[in-house]
């Protein structure tokens, strides 16, 4: 077979993505802006990413970046309140209730903490008499706003939403009012609900019960290695105070990457972006994360017991999403379990049948030093441990022959399509700009990394398996039956 | 033949505001908000051509923004219009399209070329149609629709590719209990609609080696995969005099249909109000409550009334009533939100869905009662209605944001006979809802008392005593 789609260097001819016509905007705070008019239907895709995740949190705090995300929803000194001085003078009632609260929980004083928690919940709800609940969401409701709502991943906080392209403007009065005035009302039910989310993401699921654990015993001191969601323990301790500083922190404009895509004019959105958001302060610089997870010096393993049936993570350390080995890796993830041709859905699902699938992906974040991950179930009466050295001999394949040229063929096709469909939805492609501009500082650099993908050669994927799937470099985790269940 | 489309120019005007402007100022907050001037929309949204290949009807819309074509088959059949001895059969009928070879082609060569050419296609079905799309880059397009035409029409389900499913479905039905929230809804389906496709949960009954195999699925595969059957869609860069012949090609591989296969069979659903419990040692409770109700998907004030009144109690996000009270004041739960169904041919349910510690789960519950028995007892107020329908024509234009869109919702119109205007007609009937057509909507339909309530969870934990205060209580075995 002959290769589709001939790689040509990108100095030769410019990818889809890098044609688009994306106006790049910094305003004197610091913001950066990246506007792209789009023909087609009259809507319009916002997305805000600040630099901030769970890689910016400490031990005591985990989960502050994303319950923080949950507060910036509660509106402002206007929106969302009746009477803002009323609901303000009851904070400092709450947050010294909270701080006791948190003094007797350690001292285990057991009665203490249930009177003050009642005591909270008291003043909390005669703070809401001066509430308008939820009118954030309703304003932008009433304007016809598809999917409103934000993530929080280890390396970054995104905001998005759609609105009908003549509602443009209410984005603008919306965010910059969000970014000047926030109020953190309702904290504490709000930080109820964020535990309720931990409950049903992690401790009521065995996948995110195992992720947790595998994570953990991965990254020893990088905070990789801590949920984005927090632990129970932390969440009940953070206050309203310490958000707010961490807001402060963070939150400046100058942390802040905007994407704006869709049916707009690009001089109009621009004026807005200077009139709107110009004035937002400067924030202080967030100190950079400084931790470095040390070399692994030996096979981890780590075991769930778990009322539910089996399955298995391996994750070898490797480099970031910036460092040059980073698009060999990709390909060879892509090499591993990309598609029903791929080498473990072939040997796993198809040949063997001791596993109903098997997934390789590149995590838990692109910013620092990552692992290469895969996971698989077995099908009883098979078990991890042969799902496990399935695997292992698949890799040594790999890292002694190398992948064959047909199998790089088949990627580097997909990725000329996927070139081309990734461009394809303004939410999408909003998503994208926001991400290259903030990782790499460049918002073409996402649509470069495709050339470089598709240089990668047959002796670069057996090196990254030679080098980095090694037995010393890997962590896994397993998930068994408890026993008697 | 180019078809008679329905005239779809939308008034977008009606998207226009006429607050007073004030220009040059650059507040922000809620009196900014409420002094915006919005411009109206002039926009007419594509219409898809209509063609008729061999008595297939075909949607198409051109776009010429990208080097990409998208093509999508919708047959009417699926697993619900056969009996539970084609459940199996029927369910795997998409995949095993995709998986198992075709007459010339083994399961493995399929694979390869597929991924070769980078076609990314999809199969799908759910128990009355099943769907598949094929998209690919323009210059392959030949190729493309060669190879998806062969995998719909001339399937070999190859007896490896079963076995394989059969296993991973297997191993499904060992993993059931591993999900609460799954195991809480497909309990729950099979506690109210019993022996019909909606209750149907596959077992190792099911798999058997004579109710799955090749023969089976061929069988299911003659019944459904057939002219009659089909409709196609197709969007993308393209236009149609260069995919005619295609879509010949691809149209006589698929047969006419032998016989016309009988609606799937209307439900008894059963309505015994109680408690119903999964006893399971979890952190959180998942709870869903519903009972019955006859409202019907029709062109009728009553379906208008319940869609806005359902988005008022609990379908509308932040706006409705249920996760304001359960989420934002209480903090109970993550997720909280009502559920009315409204089938076409037959009753729906009308309840709610919730997740939340053991400790909170009674409170929780009887919140959501509460919150029911207000609507029901009162019209809601004018600003929850406007919301509801301003949420529905403001964002309107999103129905109409790809031609993909378009073009796989006026299939649907085609295969369910719903008028081609029928999003219009939608459109309008919605803004025609009042606060007295809602209110006498939850009075007739709402029944608080009559809930079924399925908790999954732990009674210890939640309080047996506050259970059997709910109502008559059923503890469900559900094997592991």
């Amino acid at each position: 077979m002959v290769s589709l789609l001939a790689y040509q260097p990108a100095s030769a001819q410019l990818s889809p993505g890098e044609r688009l016509p994306v106006r790049p905007v910094t305003l004197g705070n610091g913001m950066r802006l990246l506007i792209l008019p789009r023909p087609g239907a009259p809507t319009v895709s916002f997305v805000v990413q600040f630099g901030v995740g769970g890689v910016n949190e400490r031990l005591g705090s985990t989960g502050i970046a994303h319950l923080l995300e949950h507060m910036l929803f509660k509106g402002t000194t206007t929106v969302g309140t009746k009477d803002v001085d009323a609901e303000l003078g009851l904070f400092p009632l709450m947050d010294a209730a909270h701080d006791t609260l948190v003094h007797a929980r350690a001292a285990g004083d057991v009665a203490t903490v249930g009177r003050l928690d009642d005591r909270i919940a008291a003043l909390e709800d005669s703070a809401r008499v001066f509430v308008e609940a939820n009118e954030f969401d309703r304003i932008l409701t009433r304007a016809g706003a598809q999917g409103l709502n934000a993530t929080t991943s280890t390396g970054s906080t995104m905001y998005f939403v759609e609105l009908p392209s003549n509602r443009t403007e209410l984005w603008f009065v919306l965010e910059a009012d969000r970014m000047l005035n926030p109020v953190f009302r309702e904290y504490y039910s709000e930080r109820d609900v964020v535990t309720e989310e931990r409950r049903m993401r992690v401790e009521t699921s065995p996948g995110g019960m195992l992720y947790e654990a595998h994570l953990a015993a991965a990254f020893t001191m990088h905070p990789y290695g801590v949920p984005v969601v927090g632990y129970m323990s932390d969440l009940e301790a953070i206050s309203r105070s310490d958000v707010e500083s961490y807001y402060r922190r963070f939150y400046g404009p100058n942390n802040a990457v905007v994407a704006i895509v869709g049916d707009i004019d690009p001089d109009q959105v621009e004026r807005w972006a200077r009139e709107y958001l110009g004035p937002v302060p400067r924030g202080g610089t967030p100190a950079p994360v400084t931790s470095v997870e040390p070399k692994q010096l030996g096979e981890r393993r780590v075991v769930v017991e778990w009322d539910a049936e089996p399955s298995l993570r391996i994750g070898w350390h490797v480099p970031s999403g910036v460092h040059a080995d980073a698009p060999a890796l990709a390909i060879l993830t892509s090499v591993l379990t990309g598609g029903r041709t791929s080498r473990l859905h072939r040997r796993l699902v198809l040949e063997d049948q001791i596993s109903g699938g098997v997934f390789a992906s590149l995590g838990p974040g692109s910013r620092y030093p990552q692992l290469l991950q895969i996971s698989a179930s077995p099908l009883a009466p098979h078990t991890t441990q042969e799902v496990e050295l399935a695997i292992y001999e698949e890799i040594a394949r790999l890292a002694t022959d190398g992948p064959e040229e047909n199998e790089l063929e088949r990627v580097r096709n997909q990725i000329a399509a996927g070139s081309i469909r990734r461009i394809q939805s303004n939410l999408g492609l909003a998503f994208q700009l926001a991400e290259s501009l903030s990782l790499f500082g460049d918002w073409t650099e996402t649509f470069r990394f495709s050339d470089r993908l598709r240089a990668v050669t047959a002796d670069d994927v057996q090196r990254m398996a030679r080098d980095y799937l090694t037995q010393q470099n890997r962590t896994v985790a397993t998930l068994v039956k408890k026993e008697g269940t | 033949m180019r078809g008679a489309a329905p005239s779809v120019l939308l008034v977008l005007a009606l998207l226009a505001s006429h607050a007073p402007a004030l220009h040059g100022q650059r507040d922000m907050g809620r009196r900014a908000v409420e002094a915006l001037d919005y411009p109206p929309i002039d926009f007419r949204p594509p219409v898809p051509d209509e063609w008729d290949v061999d008595g297939v009807p075909v949607l198409m819309i051109e776009d010429h923004g990208l080097p990409l074509v998208s093509v999508y088959a919708r047959f009417r059949g699926g697993y619900g219009l056969f009996g539970r001895e084609y459940y199996a059969a029927g369910t795997a009928l998409p995949s095993q399209l995709r998986y198992g070879g075709t007459t010339e082609l083994s399961p493995d060569s399929v694979d390869k070329a597929l991924e070769y050419y980078a076609i990314q296609t999809s199969f799908g079905g759910a128990g009355e149609a099943i769907s598949a799309t094929m998209n690919t880059l323009v210059e392959h397009l030949p190729t493309a629709i060669e190879l998806w035409g062969s995998v719909l029409a001339r399937p070999a389900f190859d007896s490896t590719q079963v076995e394989i499913w059969r296993g991973r479905q297997l191993e499904s039905v060992r993993r059931r209990g591993d999900d609460p929230g799954g195991l809480a809804f497909s309990e729950f389906n099979r506690l109210l609609y019993g022996d019909h496709p909606v209750g149907w949960e596959m077992d190792a009954s099911d798999l058997s080696s004579e109710r799955l195999s090749s023969q089976r699925l061929a069988e299911v595969h003659r019944r459904v995969v057939c002219r009659e059957n089909l409709v196609l869609g197709l969007t993308g860069d393209v236009t149609w005099r260069d995919m005619r012949p295609l879509l010949e090609t691809l149209v006589r591989k698929v047969p006419p249909c032998e016989g016309t296969l009988p609606p799937s069979p209307i439900p008894s659903i059963r309505d015994e109000p109680g408690v119903y419990l999964i006893e399971r040692d979890l952190e959180q409770s998942v709870i869903v409550m519903a009972h019955t109700t006859d409202v019907h998907l029709a062109d009728d004030p009553s379906y208008y009334s319940a869609t806005i009144g359902n988005s008022i109690l609990g379908g509308g996000g932040f706006s409705s009533r249920i996760l304001s009270r359960v989420r934002t004041e209480e903090g109970f739960a993550y997720s909280a939100s009502s559920l009315w169904t409204m089938p076409r041919r037959y009753d729906g349910l009308l309840g709610a869905i919730t997740r939340t510690r053991p400790e909170n789960t009674i409170p929780a519950i009887e919140l959501i009662l509460e919150t029911m028995e207000g609507l029901r007892t009162a019209p809601p107020e004018a600003g929850e209605v406007q919301t509801a329908i301003e949420r529905i024509v403001n964002g309107f234009v999103f129905n109409f944001d790809t031609p993909g869109r378009i073009v796989s919702r006026t299939m649907f119109y085609v295969a369910q006979d719903l008028p081609r205007d029928w999003l219009e007609r939608y459109l309008e009937g919605v803004r025609r809802v009042t606060a007295a057509g809602i209110h006498d909507a939850f009075a007739r339909h709402l029944r608080p008392a009559d809930m079924m309530i399925l908790i999954v969870g732990d009674p210890e934990r939640i309080g047996r005593e506050a259970i059997e205060a709910l109502g008559p209580v059923t503890v469900l075995d559900v094997r592991r």
